[in-house]
Parts: C-alpha cells; sequence; structure tokens
C-alpha cells in the first residue's frame, strides 16, 4: 500500500525533474537568471551616497569660507565642484541635475562668524532623488557642524557611544544579502511552482493524472517536493556565495538556519501551487504569481519597516511568508538566533504552509468541472 | 495595411475575451500604486527604542519621558540588561538607549557625560534612524534641562532647503516612480506569452501561409498592447494626480510622449522573450524572473545609481525604467527641464529602436522542425 | 500543366532522414489524395511545398514558384490548413472568418460558405466551444477562401464524422474552381479513392503516383493495395494479449452507466444514458461530433460530474470511490495528452509507474511494450515532435501499460495509419477474448464493425443500440456507414 503510493510519487517527482531540470533551457533559466541577478545586486547597491556633485555659490570668497569648502573637496563623498557666479547658474546646475546639491555662502559668512554670531550656510538638495538627495544633505551639514563645533571651540556635554550590534560597521550590503537571497528564493520557488499545474491543464495531461490512480495527495507530493528541492540547493548555492565571495558573517546554527530556508520554501510552494491550482492557463498563473509576489517583496519590510505600515496592512503581512523567511535568514546569519526564537516565527510560516496546501490540494479535486 | 488591421482587430479580441490582460492592465497598477502609497514611507520611520536608566536622579526620569513623548519613537523602559539584549535579538525593539548611574553627576560638574546607544546592526536603515533620533532626545532634553551650558552655541548654523519637494513628501517621488517599475512589470506581462501562445497553439503556422508580412505580424502584436498599456499608464498617474494628490507641476503633453517611449521598451522586452523562446512555459519563467526584481532595484527609485561601481553604472543603461524615473520623478516635481526630457527620450528612443530590431529578426517566417 | 514540381528533394532533423530524395510532379486541376504510414514523411512534405520549411538540398517548384525563396509570393496563391488548425478558439466563428477574409484581402461574404457548413447557427459561438467536425468545417472554410489556385490540406479529417466527412468533401468540391489544384493529406482510404490521384509515401519516398482506379475498382480493394504497397499486414496472435493476466471477477456487469445527465444551463449535453457492458465486450460509442460522447466518457470516468445519474466501475461508483475505480481503468483521451517534452519512453516509465508497475517488472514491461508498438528507433525522441500516428499509438501503449481490466479509448485511431489500425484491432479483439471490457468511439465505420454492440448516440440520446448487425437490419443498410446516415436520419424525422 504506503509501497505503491511511494511508488507512484517517485514517478511523478522524476518526472517534474525531467520537466524542468533536465530541460537544459529551462534549467538555465532556473540557475542562471537568479545567480545573476544576486552577484549584479551584491556588488552595485549601496546605500551609502558616494560620487556627489556640488555647485557652490560663494559670496563671501573669505579665508573661513574657502576653509570650509575644502572640507567638502576632501570628504570621499563629494566628486565634482562647479563654482558658479550667481544665482541663477547655480539654479540652472540644480534643476538640469549636472549636481546633486547646492551650497551657498552668504557675503556676511565671516563677519558673523568673527561677531560670534551663527553664520549661516544655506545647502540645496534635489528633492526629484529624495532618498539620495536627503543622505546627502545631511553628509553635508555634518561636515558644516564639524567644521562649525572646530571652531567655536564649545566643549562637548555629552559623550554616546554608539554600539552596532551583529553589524559593527553598519554595512548596508550584509543586510542587503541576506534579504536578496530570501527574495531570489521567492522568485524561484514561485516560478517552480506556479506553472506546473497549469501548464498541465493547458495540456490536457490533468486529466491524464486525475484519471489515474494517483490521490490528490500523491500528486500535491509529487508537485511539491520537486521545486522544493531544486529551490532549496539553490538557496543554498546563494548562501555559499554571499559567504564565500561576499564574506557575510554566519553566527547561527546551520541546521536551524537549513530547517528555516525548508519551512519558509514550503510555504511557499504551497503559494504557489494554491494559486496554480486556480488557474487555467500559464497566462493567468503569471497574473497570479505577480499580484502575489509584488505586494509580498514591497511588504515584506524590506523597503519600509512593518511597524510603520497602516495598521490594516500589517495585520495583512502576518500571511507573507516572505517577511518571516527574511527575518529568520537575516536573524540566523547576522544575529545567530537561538532556537526559541527560530521556533517562534517558524509558526506562521507552517501554518501557512498547511493552508495553502491543503487549499491547493482541494481545488485539484473542485476544479475537474 | 488592411491585413495590419485585421490582425490588430484579432489581438483586440482576444485581449477583451481573456481577462487576464485586462486585469494586468488595470488592476495591478491599482494594488501597486496602493502599496506604493499606504506600505511604503521613506521620510520618517516610526521605531521602537527601548530605554534603560540606571541613574536614581529624579532629573533623569524627565529624559526617559522625553523619549516617551517623540512622534517617531515608540519606546519601551526595561531595568533588566538581559531583557533588553533579547529583544533585540528577537526585533521587538530596533535598539536601546543605556544611561549609566552616573550620567547627571557628569552633567553637573561639566564633564562630559557618556551614555551607550545601541542598535541592531542586521538592519542598518533602522539602526541609522535609532542613532539619529536617540541623539536628538537627548540632545533636545538637555537643551531644556537645567544643565544646558550656555556657551554651547554653534558658530555654523547649516539650513538645509529640499528644492521641488518642501513638503519632504517622499509619496511625491515615490508615487511616479513606482509607475515606471510597475509598468515594465505590466510591458512584460502583457507581451510575453502573446508570440508564444501562437506557436504552441498552431495558430502561427496558418498565419505564416498568409499574406501577412514579418511586419504585419511584428506590429500587430506592438500596437494592441501598446495602447493597452498606455491606457494602463494614464490611470496610473491619473490616480497619482487625482486620487492621492501627487503635485504634477510639468506638460501632459511631454509625460504622455515619454511614456509612450518607454512603453515601447517594455512591451519590447516582453515581445522580444516571446518571439526568441516560442514557448510559453520558458517565456513565464524568463518574465517571472526578470520583471521585477531589477527594475525595483537598479533603476535608481530606491537606490542611487551614482553611488554604483563604474561598470553598474553602465549596465544601468540597459534598462529602461531608469530613464523613466528619471524623467517622471523630474516632469512632476520640477515641471519641464529640456535637457532631462532631451536624454531620457534619446536614450529611451535607442532602446525602443534596438529592441523593435530584434525583435523583428527573432520573428521566424517559418518553422524550424 | 504542373503545380509542384519536386526533384531528388532531401530534408532531415538531426540525422533522421524524413524526405529521402524524393521527386513528385502534382498535376493541375486535379485533387491528389497523400497516403502513407505515420511518419512517412507526409506534414513534412507539405511544409515544404507550402514554404514553411526549407529542404536541405533538391530542386522544388510550386506555381512555377520557389517557396523556399519566395514564400511571400506563393502565399497569396495558397490556402493551407495545417494540421493543429490554426483557428483562434477564443474568437468567435464570425470573427475567425473575417480575419481570414482580411488576411486575404476579401470581402466579408460567407452565405454560401455558411450554408455548406451548416455553421450559420453557430455564427457568434467561441470556435474554442464548437465540436470538432465543426472546428473542421470552420478551418476548411477559412483555408478554402478565395480564388485559389493551390489548396494544400493536411488530414483535414481527422477525428471527424463520417456525415462530417462528406460535408468537407463536399465543400472543397463545391467552392473551388476547376483550376484549382487540391493537395489532400487523409488516413482514410475511401476518402483517398474517391480522389484523382494516389501519392502514397513510405520512409520519405514515393512509392506509388497514379490514380486510385488503376490498382482498386472499390474502397475496400484500394484498402488492400495500399496495405500491400505499405509493406502488407500479417496478422499474428496479439503479444499484448498473451502476456494479459486473467481477468476473473464475479462482476459481470463490468463498466455501467446509470441515467447519466450532463446538462449546461438549459442545454442537454447528455440526456438518460443508459447501458451495461459485461465482461469481455467491445462496446462502440458512435455517434456525429457534439453528440455528447466525450462528455459520456468524461463523466464514465469521473473527470466530469454529472448532474444526474450515476456511473460504476467494476461496480464502484466512481464519485464515491474514485481512486479505487480508476485503478481498473486504461484511458486514452481524444486530444494527445501526454507529457510531451518527456521522450516517448520516459511517458512510458512515467505511466507504469503511476499505475502501480512494481519496478523489478517495469524494465520488462516497457521493453516489451517498445516492441509490441514498434517504437524501437523513436524511444527517445520528445513525446511533441513525433508524428500524429506515433502520439495516438504511445497514448494507447500508456493506457494499457498496467493491464486494466478495463479500456476507455476515446477515438483511439484518429490519424492512425491502415496498418497500424489494423494492428490495433487484433490487440483489442484478442483483448477482449482474455476477459478484457472496452468502451471505444471511433469515427471509422469500419471499425464499428469490430464492436461486440454499438450505442449511437445523436444530439445527447441513444437512438439505437445493438449489435453491428442488428444495426444495419434496422434501416436496411449494406454497410455500417449506411447505417450510420440512415438512423441519424431517421431519428431526425
Amino acid at each position: 500500500m504506503i509501497n505503491d503510493m511511494l511508488r507512484r510519487v517517485i514517478a511523478l517527482v522524476k518526472k517534474e525533474f525531467i520537466t524542468t531540470w533536465k530541460d537544459p533551457r529551462s534549467r538555465r533559466i532556473i540557475i542562471a537568471l537568479p545567480l545573476m541577478q544576486l552577484l549584479i545586486f551584491a556588488n552595485a547597491i549601496t546605500m551609502e551616497v558616494k560620487n556627489i556633485d556640488v555647485a557652490v555659490l560663494d559670496r563671501a570668497n573669505t579665508v573661513e569660507s574657502r576653509e570650509l569648502l575644502s572640507r567638502f573637496e576632501n570628504s570621499p563623498r563629494f566628486r565634482k565642484f562647479y563654482y558658479v557666479e550667481n544665482e541663477s547658474l547655480l539654479k540652472n546646475k540644480i534643476d538640469n541635475q549636472f549636481v546633486q546639491i547646492g551650497l551657498y555662502i552668504n557675503n556676511d559668512f565671516s563677519t558673523n562668524i568673527k561677531k560670534k554670531t551663527p553664520a549661516s550656510i544655506l545647502i540645496i538638495s534635489d528633492g526629484r532623488q529624495t532618498n539620495s538627495a536627503s543622505i546627502a544633505s545631511a553628509y553635508a551639514t555634518q561636515i558644516a557642524n564639524d567644521y562649525g563645533d572646530e571652531i567655536s571651540n564649545v566643549s562637548l556635554q555629552l559623550n554616546p557611544t554608539v554600539r552596532n550590534w551583529f553589524n559593527p560597521n553598519l554595512e548596508y550590503r550584509w543586510y542587503l544579502l541576506t534579504i536578496i537571497v530570501a527574495m531570489l528564493a521567492l522568485i524561484i520557488t514561485l516560478l517552480l511552482t506556479a506553472l506546473s499545474i497549469a501548464r498541465e491543464r493547458e495540456m490536457g495531461t490533468f486529466d491524464q493524472l486525475v484519471v489515474s490512480p494517483l490521490t490528490s495527495f500523491e500528486i500535491l507530493l509529487g508537485k511539491t517536493l520537486p521545486p522544493l528541492v531544486i529551490a532549496m540547493f539553490l538557496t543554498v548555492i546563494m548562501t555559499l556565495i554571499i559567504i564565500v565571495f561576499f564574506k557575510i558573517p554566519f553566527n547561527g546554527s546551520a541546521i536551524l538556519f537549513l530547517i528555516s530556508v525548508f519551512i519558509s520554501l514550503l510555504s511557499i510552494t504551497g503559494v504557489g501551487l494554491f494559486i496554480s491550482s486556480i488557474c487555467k492557463t500559464q497566462q493567468q498563473a503569471i497574473l497570479g504569481v505577480i499580484t502575489f509576489q509584488m505586494p509580498a517583496i514591497l511588504l515584506s519590510g524590506f523597503i519600509s519597516p512593518i511597524e510603520d505600515m497602516p495598521q490594516f496592512l500589517q495585520h495583512l503581512t502576518m500571511l507573507n511568508p516572505i517577511r518571516f523567511f527574511m527575518l529568520l535568514v537575516r536573524g540566523i546569519f547576522l544575529k545567530g538566533m537561538s532556537f526559541n526564537d527560530v521556533f517562534y516565527n517558524l509558526i506562521p510560516l507552517v501554518l501557512i504552509a498547511i493552508l495553502t496546501l491543503s487549499l491547493a490540494a482541494l481545488t485539484f479535486k473542485r476544479k475537474l468541472d | 495595411m488592411k491585413i495590419l488591421f485585421a490582425l490588430i482587430k484579432k489581438e483586440y479580441l482576444q485581449i477583451i475575451r481573456d481577462p487576464s490582460s485586462i486585469i494586468i492592465a488595470f488592476i495591478l497598477p491599482l494594488v501597486s500604486i496602493l502599496i506604493y502609497m499606504y506600505g511604503i514611507n521613506l521620510d520618517t520611520v516610526k521605531v521602537t527604542i527601548g530605554i534603560k536608566n540606571d541613574d536614581a536622579n529624579p532629573e533623569i526620569s524627565t529624559l526617559v519621558k522625553s523619549f516617551g513623548h517623540s512622534k517617531y519613537v515608540k519606546s519601551i523602559v526595561y531595568d533588566n540588561q538581559e531583557a533588553v539584549e533579547n529583544d533585540i535579538t528577537r526585533s521587538k525593539i530596533r535598539g536601546a538607549v543605556i544611561i549609566p548611574n552616573d550620567f547627571s553627576k557628569k552633567l553637573s560638574k561639566n564633564q562630559p557625560a557618556d551614555f551607550i546607544i545601541i542598535t541592531d546592526g542586521s538592519e542598518v536603515n533602522t539602526a541609522n534612524y535609532v542613532q539619529n533620533y536617540s541623539l536628538q532626545i537627548v540632545n533636545g532634553w538637555l537643551m531644556a534641562s537645567k544643565y544646558k551650558n550656555i556657551s554651547t552655541k554653534a558658530l555654523i548654523n547649516p539650513i538645509v532647503r529640499v528644492w521641488y519637494n518642501e513638503d519632504l513628501n517622499s509619496h511625491y517621488f515615490i508615487l511616479p516612480g513606482s509607475i515606471a517599475v510597475t509598468m515594465t512589470l505590466i510591458g512584460i506581462l502583457l507581451t510575453a506569452l502573446v508570440v508564444a501562445r501562437e506557436w504552441e497553439r498552431g495558430t502561427m503556422e496558418a498565419l505564416l501561409t498568409t499574406q501577412a508580412k514579418k511586419i504585419d505580424i511584428v506590429l500587430s502584436k506592438y500596437i494592441p498592447y501598446f495602447t493597452l498599456g498606455m491606457m494602463s499608464l494614464s490611470f496610473s498617474v491619473f490616480m497619482c494626480i487625482v486620487v492621492f494628490k501627487v503635485p504634477f507641476r510639468g506638460n501632459l503633453f511631454i509625460l504622455f510622449f515619454v511614456s509612450g517611449l518607454f512603453f515601447l521598451t517594455a512591451s519590447g522586452i516582453g515581445l522580444l522573450i516571446s518571439s526568441k523562446l516560442k514557448n510559453q512555459f520558458l517565456a513565464s519563467q524568463v518574465s517571472l524572473s526578470i520583471g521585477f526584481l531589477p527594475s525595483l532595484m537598479l533603476s535608481g527609485l530606491m537606490f542611487p545609481i551614482n553611488s554604483m561601481p563604474l561598470f553598474f553604472q553602465y549596465l544601468t543603461m540597459l534598462l529602461p525604467p531608469r530613464y523613466f524615473i528619471s524623467f517622471v520623478e523630474s516632469e512632476f516635481m520640477a515641471g519641464t527641464v529640456w535637457r532631462i526630457v532631451f536624454i531620457n527620450s534619446v536614450f529611451l528612443t535607442f532602446l525602443a529602436t534596438i529592441l523593435f530590431i530584434a525583435v523583428y529578426k527573432n520573428t521566424d517566417m517559418r518553422l524550424n522542425k | 500543366m504542373l503545380t509542384v514540381k519536386i526533384k531528388n528533394l532531401t530534408k532531415t532533423f538531426n540525422n533522421q532522414i524524413a524526405i529521402d530524395n524524393l521527386s513528385l510532379e502534382i498535376k493541375k486541376g486535379k485533387i491528389t489524395g497523400l497516403i502513407g504510414a505515420d511518419g512517412s514523411g507526409k506534414t513534412t512534405l507539405i511544409r515544404l511545398i507550402t514554404g514553411l520549411l526549407v529542404a536541405d538540398s533538391g530542386e522544388i517548384s510550386v506555381l512555377g514558384i520557389n517557396p523556399a525563396l519566395n514564400k511571400e509570393k506563393l502565399n497569396p496563391k495558397i490556402g493551407y490548413m495545417p494540421q493543429k488548425f490554426g483557428l483562434y478558439e477564443d474568437l468567435t466563428v464570425e470573427e475567425n472568418l473575417k480575419l481570414y477574409a482580411d488576411l486575404k484581402n476579401l470581402p466579408y461574404d460567407f452565405d454560401k460558405i455558411l450554408t455548406f457548413t451548416k455553421l450559420a447557427p453557430f455564427v457568434h459561438r467561441l470556435a474554442g466551444a464548437l465540436s470538432g467536425g465543426m472546428k473542421q468545417k470552420l478551418g476548411l472554410a477559412c483555408a478554402l477562401m478565395g480564388t485559389l489556385e493551390f489548396l494544400v490540406l493536411d488530414e483535414p479529417s481527422v477525428g471527424v464524422d463520417p456525415i462530417s466527412r462528406k460535408d468537407l468533401m463536399e465543400m472543397v468540391k463545391n467552392l473551388i474552381n476547376p483550376n484549382t489544384t487540391v493537395l489532400w493529406s487523409t488516413a482514410y482510404l475511401d476518402e483517398a479513392h474517391s480522389f484523382d490521384i494516389s501519392v502514397v509515401l513510405d520512409k520519405g519516398r514515393v512509392i506509388y503516383n497514379a490514380s486510385p482506379n488503376d490498382i482498386a475498382k472499390n474502397a475496400q480493394e484500394f484498402e488492400q493495395k495500399v496495405i500491400d504497397l505499405m509493406g502488407g499486414y500479417h496478422k499474428s496472435a496479439s503479444k499484448i494479449a498473451q502476456n494479459y493476466p486473467n481477468l476473473d471477477s464475479e462482476i459481470i456487469c463490468r463498466v455501467e452507466a446509470n441515467n447519466l445527465e450532463k446538462k449546461y444551463g438549459d442545454f442537454y449535453a447528455v440526456k438518460n444514458n443508459s447501458f451495461c457492458i459485461n465482461k469481455g465486450e467491445i462496446f462502440g460509442l458512435l455517434g456525429p461530433n457534439g453528440a455528447g460522447k466525450s462528455t459520456s466518457f468524461k463523466m464514465m470516468c469521473g473527470l466530469i460530474k454529472p448532474t444526474k445519474g450515476s456511473a460504476k466501475i467494476m461496480g464502484i461508483d466512481i464519485s464515491d470511490n474514485p481512486s479505487k475505480a480508476r485503478s481498473n481503468l486504461g484511458y486514452m483521451a481524444q486530444k494527445f495528452s501526454l507529457y510531451g517534452n518527456l521522450t516517448l519512453k520516459q511517458n512510458l516509465d512515467f505511466f507504469a509507474s503511476v499505475y502501480g508497475i512494481e519496478n523489478d517488472r517495469k524494465k520488462e514491461r516497457v521493453e516489451e511494450i517498445v516492441e509490441i508498438f514498434d517504437f524501437k528507433n523513436i524511444q527517445n525522441q520528445k513525446a511533441e515532435e513525433l508524428p500524429l500516428g506515433f502520439k495516438q499509438r504511445l497514448s494507447l501503449a500508456c493506457a494499457i501499460i498496467h493491464n486494466p481490466p478495463i479500456l476507455f479509448l476515446d477515438e483511439p485511431t484518429s490519424g492512425v495509419d491502415i496498418i497500424a489500425r489494423k494492428e490495433f484491432w487484433n490487440h483489442i479483439k484478442s483483448l477482449s477474448k482474455k476477459g478484457v471490457t472496452t468502451l471505444v468511439t471511433t469515427h471509422f465505420m469500419d471499425e464499428a464493425e469490430y464492436c461486440d454492440r454499438i450505442s449511437l448516440f445523436y444530439k445527447g440520446e441513444t437512438i439505437a443500440l445493438g449489435t453491428p448487425c442488428e444495426l444495419k437490419k434496422r434501416v436496411g443498410a449494406n454497410t455500417m456507414q449506411e447505417a450510420f446516415v440512415n438512423l441519424i436520419k431517421e431519428s431526425e424525422r
């Protein structure tokens, strides 16, 4: 009995592997595209703002103003400096995006400093690129403040010590890469699962499966295992890449990590199979995937923290497997999360997996007509 | 001409028959814009910070309170170091401020007073917020307290002006920018299967023996999905301006002209995938794999392109949304800036032409097997 | 006058020769039938003639044009209907017609064509919702449009009932002008016998090219001659049946339908359908396209839920315990529905395992099947690349791989060559002697004669039930074909 079942499931698993993995074109897509994206994102993306170009209108043109500007010039974050003569040229440089920020020093700059009254310096940032502009203007403010502190000789009252746990230098890449691994794993799993049943429906082969002695449960099992194994394999490869080539510290337990990846991928497989089971064509299936995938990524806490979202969306993210997946990957990687903490975050994933997989299995049967 | 019209009409009829195209074109942008509007916030992020005060001086309890009064901080008071550490690992709090028992003593002696800011470095963005907010709150408290040192007065006063976005509302650039990411996805999804489907269903074989020329076949795929996409794009723009009240300072005519160029590139990518692969399964896999993440991560919407290593800056030049984001943000926020319109249009035209040629070359007029 | 002139044409796919140094001339104004065994190169030849494929070597000229070089000049002069006809299933009948009229630069004048095809009442129906026969008619109607010089049809009558087949023939004969040349590939030899010229292909070569009347006076005789040309059919004991286990069971009524009914909205697809198929019986379900045969079929194996009534297999109700009921079943769907991206052998392996053949027996079984069905040379080809006839054989092979006591075969021989069909029925006959119960649909009326009992289906209802002899006697017909037509006419009254 069990043997028969096992045989059927193995046959199905084998068939699935042949279709997705043995086919060289399909395999190339599944392996190459995610890995390529990993390498590009890992190397390209940074939150640090560099190569800032600046337009300067120095109406004071004094020792002090030139000293301040030389601080800017010596900062590695700033690149080109355009010295302009008047306001309209300054505006022109900013309007046309030759520069990201503009500096304006009024002609009373040095006199104010000598009078010991605060001397203003205007930092104009290009609000069209708000994200990087606000970071660039923060750098500029910092430089100006430091210079101000230096010439005013104030004694510091506070002496804060900042300790950045788990990532002492706040390397953005550490954070980003753990998240990208989770995102790419999500994408791989969805594209492996969401098409599988819809495609069989379109080709007419699903009828053949239904008429065979395969039970719904066996079909579900046969459809779950291959994508899970492939996605698991690719996730491990990506993890090794970020550890070996990008030197991201792995502080947690490898076993806990593998278990978490497994359960996360299982829950995503459930979502993918559920989408696939309700779709008649592949066109509908990719639509289904995108309608899930886009919100899932945007609302995962990666771009903007979850506690910052409206209450309604916060509740909705409880259904988002990628939210917990990212938390676990990052937590185990960087924080070395303990068993208890991992377990706590796995519960929602297990629930999502149970819910979606059973929905998928139910829909196989329902959709016969 | 008549043949082209007939083929275009056929394509429209198919669009009407299959609700998934309509859903892709109108529901997807709606969902997406709602998510960017309500789920994503880059201006002022609210973070949860733990505070542990070891200084028994009643004056310092006002400092603990001022953490509670901040708009941007949700504070949790701890009296146990271990609990603080556990909650950071668990991501319950994003960081903590620890006030040592000699804090008030040092302040009254006019010595620099030590305190510790701990951040959860595994999430770099929130770690920065924790650091900045904590420093601001402690500073603010100090300025209002009896410990305030009279001589503390900075001589340089940097004033930051954000041009084009005086309200500092990140949605003013995120919403228009997100249109580029969503429309890339929609352009690919709408078109990626339409050629492959004809090959699989055998309708292409019949079409190839009619009088339809290659250019008819190519244009009959471009035109319907282009118009559908432009409707979808207009819908998104309408939502931005009318419903979400994003200020629009540019020229609608120019906006639509450049949008058209952009959508030509987006549908070109989809058609290229479709005509090259001639297989719905593979085309779906490719479009799911590259449809969303590259344009989200590399287009400049979230991460600055200027700061990338040079090679990757060049690589982003292949991404159409990069140009559209640069254009659309400027057109919305600063009005028409001819240099920006021109540069981006030139690149988009160039990409659209290359893609069109590639689609044309990859449209086979014979069977391979 | 010649329409097609081919000299020493060769075409290979992955080192397999499809067309082998072939020379052929097709005369203008004649209907030429193209026949041949599965995989003999019929479709490849047609695609070379239409310019959809380009030959490796040799000369080809169609209407004085080289299709490999000037396909676009040739296109306006020919009408082509591929095997998988290029209908847009999500467009209505009228929209399809209009599209092809526009593509051929013709006015929207469909009255004649609609009357002929009897499609007039369905102009607003989606093409995908038409029955098989009507789809073919619509496909042919699209291909026939305009004043054509050359009409090329690749098996237009596959899966079409005898009445519709006649209609197709009438359509072609009436809607072309006397100067039009027709190249018509078919598996129906009665059809081929009625054409002016017969071209028989074998392994990519022409082995016969003359009038069918030169060698045979009637269709039956012609069939025998073609079989001889193709190497002859030697009836031998069926190996499948030899190795079949004996199927002992108390149940007499192996397959049972009780008042099956399927209603879509107000429309009865199947109404009040009851029958009982005994052990070892071959039960034929006959009827025109769209009569509800496939719907009955799908209800019998639980792919469609009946609105009323029940279906039992080996005494087990299909809706109560589908898994158990189906384990007794070998099912072959009408449309090819195996895994196209798996090789032939991988498909066999898969279905062998799914149907519970133990691993040690499996290899042996698959090899046996490969031998019986003559799959040796093609077992590592992808299923989607096989010629139609071989696809059908593979589907059948997968259906019987686990020695089921019951076979459900929906048009198992559509598009299969004559020798393979004879072999196939030899197997079924032998199996029935071993106690295998078969439910089968077919459009080949000669095949209907093999059935023990026939249920004639029309407009969702059984209009006659009995042995082939009884049915013929009832309407005083000599052949099954005649009986079929007459019985349907009778019920129309």
